[in-house]
């Protein structure tokens, strides 16, 4: 059973290559960006200045303002992440049908269940293990990049950058935010699980239009907005951070991080992770995204397509 | 157990169509069993029933699993290729091999790569990258080298040139088949595969119409080209069916012995598509 599964977790990176690609280019495109970036910022002799800013800067805001570069750098994985999260949910259960490929698929000793469950495994786990892998080699080569300039400007990059990052705590606060969030939008995952067992044609309009329709056909049947409230909720609401008002936190303090006396930070003290594990809303999610599964698997069992 | 696979009154419908309809049979350990029918005869249902792929009515065990509820354990020995189940193009040749090795408790790696030497499939290769007559050539290698004991093949050889297809049958024979292998094949090209065939069974409008023994086929079917002035005397025997060729009638009959018809025209064992042609058209008339 566990040697099946990583079979078919492997066959996942080789078919659908984006897997990997995807998040490979969103880490080239930032390295190259921070670049030549340097190399404008070499130019106005900015670099200097920021040096010596950095250099008396207190420690706790040095560490804020490097946190706070490297969040950014995340976010843009993890937007990339959810846009590849989409597509590969979407293609997993369609292309086998497309490419007509399905019977062989099922002509070898592996059940629907196992066969879907290891595309859910690959959204839900391998592309976030992916992407963190590729954040954390995208912060060091960034980093160490940053560190040769201010070298070669007779800087201190020891003092200035690696022991004022914290690294472990960053890192680790990364990590369960890429777990928590498609656990989070599981109902979203499996939704598009069942699209894709079930859909003869454009996976991608007939999973988005129901998103979009129900709450207006809701808004203009009954006058309510039920449906596109859960919706707004579950895309921006996390109980990771208790709601919104954390995540504001996090930037003011980060528009003001040079005057950032206060204690230590930690970004994974700005996490709930134990609001997080037990909040309804997550496990309601998570039962949805059971039961669209468990539709995606009847179907591709059932269903006759040749 | 005796048969491999035992089909009782076993119907499948789509709608208002009934494709299978009430089909009984037996096939033994150790055949060669060549399903013949016209298209939409109810032939790949009844095979995708014996997959598993679908489920059916009436009671139908294959290798003595229900093949739809305990489809990971049938899989387990039992191949097919199918028209319709074709190789992923994105994969190659090597990942292939890798993957059933990971994932098929009877596959054998080394034989597959035995099989695949002899051919000029590289293992770096995609599938995409290969012509059809390749890709068949790699699943044949693929099923070969499973130790399963049932394969079933759905129009295996179409759209392929007649070099592929000649090599495919006897690779099949030499590599694949022995005495405790058991074959289902359906095909359109009768005559390419009447001399492997140890069973005939052919099925029309989702019925059995025919379910013989090769062997058993001269004693029972007669075709002949009656002479002109044979033709009213062996009209009294009740042919099943009768064609025009070159002007000369040439009758299909059943359970009419030869020495009956003697002298009234050419005698001989009707091939398997005149055969079914008779069993079809004559039924329908």
């Amino acid at each position: 059973m566990i040697k099946t599964q990583f079979a078919l977790l492997r066959r996942e990176f080789w078919e659908h290559r984006s897997l990997i690609i995807v998040p490979a280019v969103v880490a080239a495109m930032i390295t190259l960006t921070t670049l030549t970036g340097q190399v404008s910022i070499n130019h106005l002799d900015l670099l200097d200045m920021g040096i010596v800013g950095a250099t008396n800067m207190p420690e706790n805001a040095r560490a804020v303002a490097l946190s706070v570069a490297m969040i950014s750098l995340t976010s843009s994985f993890i937007f990339a992440m959810w846009i590849l999260t989409i597509f590969y949910t979407l293609d997993s259960l369609y292309a086998e049908r497309k490419d007509r490929s399905i019977l062989f698929w099922r002509s070898i000793p592996v059940t629907d269940f196992e066969t879907v469950l290891s595309k859910l495994l690959t959204a839900t786990i391998a592309i976030p293990v992916v992407t963190f892998v590729v954040i954390v080699a995208t912060h060091l080569l960034v980093l160490l990049n940053i560190s040769i300039w201010i070298e070669f400007r007779g800087g201190s990059p020891w003092n200035l950058i690696w022991t004022a990052v914290p690294f472990i705590d960053n890192w680790t606060a990364t990590l369960v935010l890429l777990l928590a969030l498609p656990l989070w939008l599981s109902p979203f995952i499996g939704w598009f699980l069942f699209v894709s067992a079930f859909t003869k044609r454009s996976p991608l309009l007939t999973a988005a239009l129901p998103i979009f329709m129900l709450p207006l056909f809701e808004k203009m049947l009954f006058d309510s907005s039920v449906l596109a409230e859960t919706f707004f909720e579950r895309s921006i609401k996390m109980p990771l951070f208790a709601g919104i008002d954390n995540m504001e936190l996090l930037f003011q303090e980060g528009e003001d991080f040079a005057n950032f006396t206060g204690a230590k930070l930690s970004l994974l003290s700005l996490m709930d992770l134990g609001s997080f594990v037990v909040s309804p809303q997550l496990w309601i999610g998570i039962v949805v995204c059971g039961i669209f599964c468990a539709a995606a698997m009847y179907v591709r069992r059932y269903r006759d397509d040749s | 157990m005796t048969s491999l696979v035992s089909a009782h009154n076993v119907s499948k419908s789509f709608g208002s169509l009934r494709a299978v309809d009430g089909v009984s049979f037996d096939i033994e350990k150790g055949r060669i069993v060549g399903l013949i029918g016209p298209n939409g005869a109810g032939k790949t249902t009844l095979l995708k029933a014996v997959l598993g792929l679908t489920d059916c009515q009436g009671s139908l065990s294959v290798l003595g699993l229900d093949p739809f509820r305990q489809r990971k354990e049938l899989m387990r020995n039992i191949c097919f290729i199918a028209d319709v189940a074709v190789l992923p193009r994105w994969i190659k040749v090597s990942q292939l091999l890798g993957f059933l090795q990971d994932v098929h408790p009877n596959f054998s790696r080394k034989r597959a790569e035995e099989l695949l030497s002899q051919t000029h499939i590289k293992k770096t290769s995609k599938v995409r990258e290969l012509s059809k007559g390749m890709v068949t050539q790699l699943h044949l290698s693929i099923i070969t080298a499973i130790d399963a004991k049932l394969l079933v093949l759905d129009e295996p050889t179409i759209g392929l040139d007649i070099i592929f297809r000649k090599e495919f049958y006897s690779n099949l024979l030499s590599d694949y088949f022995d005495e405790e292998r058991t074959i289902i094949i359906t095909t359109h090209q009768v005559e390419e595969i009447e001399n492997l065939l140890t069973d005939v069974m052919f099925i029309n409008d989702g019925k059995i119409v025919l379910n013989s023994d090769m062997e058993a086929l001269p004693e029972r079917f007669v075709e002949l080209m009656a002479k002109p002035d044979g033709v009213e005397k062996a009209r009294q025997f009740k042919p099943i069916y009768e064609r025009d060729v070159f002007g000369k009638k040439v009758m299909t009959f059943e359970g009419v012995t030869r020495d009956q018809l003697s002298g009234l025209g050419d005698i001989r064992t009707p091939d398997i598509a005149d055969l079914f042609v008779a069993k079809v058209k004559g039924a329908a008339a």
